[in-house]
């Protein structure tokens, strides 16, 4: 297991999060949409506090460098976010996110070669619906967080934010499925370990969860 | 920082945002106007035997128009906004807050349930007129069964549907009093039942809270204060359109249902010939298919009513579950769906066993169930209304704030008031509402029920205070009382 960890070791939260949030075969999603979408851009977020280029504090986002990441759509989020002082909320820049998230990292993993695109449904429902391209590295994260919790064992700062997303995105009966009352009480534990900033987003994630539990209609 | 750039995150994110239409039509779907109409007013005349119903109307709607003002005003600086036990923790304090919310629960049931009664009754009379023989329990536990799997699935009716909907039931209505209006009883068209000498008569309590039973649902505008274009303007404008609109077409209509039977004959006709009196008194004028669009019109919007109230349900069980003040296992949701689904079973649940102890009782499906349970649940949203009212006040003499003294206030003191007047009237004449003699224990009954409620939520405040400070934090938080262990929480916003 250990062996297999560093040999790919995952660096881009926001790919994990969307293989965990889907199934690895059909590419289903595990989770009704607007917790997907807020779950992705909190991850997207999380990537530029990862590389040292935004921070939370309290309910807010602050830039501390503006140097742009290599990667085209932490540049791309980073660029937003420099363009538009006006807006500090975290929940604010969440729901903005949210709205384009999926499309961006379905799209990034599709250029890698971990997606594929498929078009279903008949005439007017017609979709492009994106399929992992290999079921062992879709499983990964969701193998990986669940034999890590499940045997009571520290997860790194990675898989602690990975698991923190699925935790405050209600995705968390997936990876602990028919676990023990303990193994729950250990990922909140993890999850609350974490620095500050990170709890401060999970914290502002989990509420636009709820709340678009509470103010949802049918469109 | 320049200002002049366009503002792409307003932009986007103001995509798809509601305006005062969407959000009338979602608050008056739920109030159900044919409903209503052609249910409650004709059962309020029944039952209570009160003349003075469309009058009782008029003054409700003013009554929660007053109520609005500061109600409003409140929703755009809290959190959780979309819970009246929210406005009563953030003015009264949390124990006050928890017994609020247990009144709620018990008042939306309720208010649900009863609904569950004329949709049976009135689903069973038009089957059966196409030869079928269904009981009321066997069309009311169908509707259950829809309702059910439709909470489940976090499946409501849609923006439009509601609207075509909603429509066509005002033109129905409209139609019919028109119809009703020029067809008077004597020759001669009566202003009787609208004169204000009926609200100092004896059963004007009876009827004030049959009206108020009928309003429930415009509370709901402020659910919808994040999702609209300009949350300052179009939730005040939308509610009080809400209220103005159907206030005047209840009044109107049971006024006109007045004068077409006569004043002095319209409370033995609406004995006789209970939801179809309506029906009825305008058959001789029209022909026979519109009729029928009316009747199929008069259960969808029970119909509507009956989703939009499981919904309600679900979400104070969701929003009390993830504040921890109920178990833990309420604030769940459905992977797929995202629906409150431990809410939504539970109170599919109870409206079960309540729907097959009616069944096996053989009570009356219209006036123990639709009407009793009903208005006993619109008494306990006027119970909520009440102390919201004054919470409202309590809430702007705590903080401070730019608004005037009307919206702070005298709008929210002589709402207080009046809520609290029609309270003390209605349960002084309770055993009018429900039509039963004077002595009897029911009608202590269902007003115990709420005392009972609101005492064990403060007792359960009381006892969190002590054993789980964290939680007892985070009551009224909703959603966001994940928050709370982390900083202070967001109690006073800045309004937008």
């Amino acid at each position: 297991m250990r062996a297999a960890a560093s040999a790919a070791a995952p660096t881009r939260l926001a790919d994990e999060f969307f293989y965990l949030a889907h199934d690895d075969q059909t590419g289903r999603s595990r989770l009704f949409e607007s917790a997907t979408a807020h779950g992705l851009a909190a991850a997207l977020l999380l990537e530029l506090y990862g590389e040292g280029r935004i921070t939370f504090e309290g309910r807010h986002i602050r830039v501390i460098d503006t140097l742009p990441p290599r990667d085209w759509l932490r540049h791309l989020v980073l660029d937003r976010l420099v363009a538009e002082p006006r807006h500090t909320a975290t929940r604010t820049w969440l729901a903005f996110l949210g709205t384009t998230a999926y499309e961006q990292v379905a799209t990034r993993m599709w250029q890698r070669g971990f997606l594929r695109q498929q078009q279903v449904g008949r005439l007017w429902r017609q979709r492009i619906i994106y399929i992992p391209t290999d079921v062992n590295t879709a499983a990964w994260s969701w193998a990986r967080l669940s034999y890590q919790l499940r045997r009571y064992q520290r997860l790194n700062a990675f898989d602690a934010a990975l698991a923190g997303l699925a935790l405050h995105t209600a995705l968390d009966p997936i990876l602990l499925d028919g676990a023990p009352q303990a193994t729950r009480a250990f990922l909140r534990e993890q999850v609350n370990q974490t620095p500050l900033p990170l709890r401060d987003l999970l914290a502002d994630l989990g509420a636009v969860v709820g709340g678009a539990v509470l103010s949802h209609r049918t469109t | 920082m320049s200002h002049s750039k366009p503002d792409t995150v307003s932009a986007v994110l103001a995509r798809g945002r509601l305006g005062i239409p969407s959000v009338v039509f979602f608050v008056i779907a739920a109030a159900a106007p044919l409903t209503v109409v052609a249910g409650g007013a004709t059962t309020g005349y029944a039952v209570t035997g009160v003349t003075g119903i469309p009058v009782s109307y008029l003054v409700v709607a003013a009554v929660l128009a007053l109520f609005a003002v500061g109600y409003v005003a409140m929703s755009r600086r809290i959190v959780n906004a979309g819970a009246f036990y929210t406005y009563v923790t953030r003015g009264l304090g949390r124990p006050a807050g928890v017994g609020a919310a247990m009144i709620a629960l018990v008042a939306y049931n309720a208010m649900q349930i009863g609904l569950y009664g004329g949709a049976g009754a009135v689903t069973a009379q038009f089957l059966n007129r196409y030869g079928w023989h269904l009981t009321w329990w066997i069309c009311a536990l169908a509707v259950w069964a829809i309702v059910a799997g439709l909470g489940v699935a976090r499946i409501d009716l849609n923006g439009r549907v509601l609207a075509v909907v909603l429509v066509a039931e005002c033109v129905v209505a409209l139609t019919f009093d028109a119809i009703m209006i020029n067809h008077p009883a004597d020759g001669t068209i009566s202003f009787d039942t609208l004169a204000p000498s009926h609200v100092f008569a004896a059963g004007i309590g009876a009827a004030l809270v049959t009206a108020i039973t009928g309003f429930v649902g415009f509370e709901g505008t402020v659910v919808f204060s994040e999702e609209t274009k300009d949350p300052r303007r179009t939730i005040a404008r939308a509610t009080y359109i809400a209220v103005a609109v159907t206030g005047l077409l209840y009044g109107l209509s049971a006024w006109a249902m007045s004068v077409a039977t006569g004043p002095d004959h319209i409370v033995e006709a609406a004995r006789a010939d209970g939801t179809d009196l309506i029906f009825n008194l305008v058959s001789p004028y029209l022909s026979q298919s519109v009729i029928t669009v009316a009747r199929v019109l008069f259960i969808t919007s029970l119909f509507a009513a009956l989703l939009s109230f499981h919904h309600t349900v679900a979400r104070y069980l969701f929003a009390l579950g993830r504040e921890r003040v109920l178990p833990a296992v309420f604030g769940q949701t459905s992977r797929r769906t995202g629906a409150p689904k431990v809410g939504s079973l539970v109170q599919s649940g109870l409206a079960f066993a309540v729907l097959v102890g009616y069944a096996l009782a053989g009570a009356d499906p219209i006036v123990h169930l639709f009407f009793w349970i009903a208005v006993s649940g619109g008494l306990g949203v006027l119970i909520l209304m009440t102390i919201t009212s004054a919470a409202v006040i309590g809430f702007f003499a705590r903080i401070t704030h730019t608004e005037g003294p009307w919206r702070s206030r005298i709008a929210p003191g002589i709402a207080t008031l009046a809520l609290g007047g029609i309270l003390t009237v209605t349960l002084r004449e309770f055993a009018t509402l429900l039509g039963v003699e004077p002595d009897s224990p029911l009608r202590w009954a269902f007003p115990a029920a709420y005392a009972a409620a609101a005492l064990l939520g403060i007792v359960w405040a009381l006892v969190l205070r002590s054993t789980n400070p964290d939680v007892y934090a985070a009551i009224g938080l909703g959603a966001d009382s994940d928050t709370g262990p982390l900083r202070a929480p967001d109690l006073i916003r800045q309004p937008s």
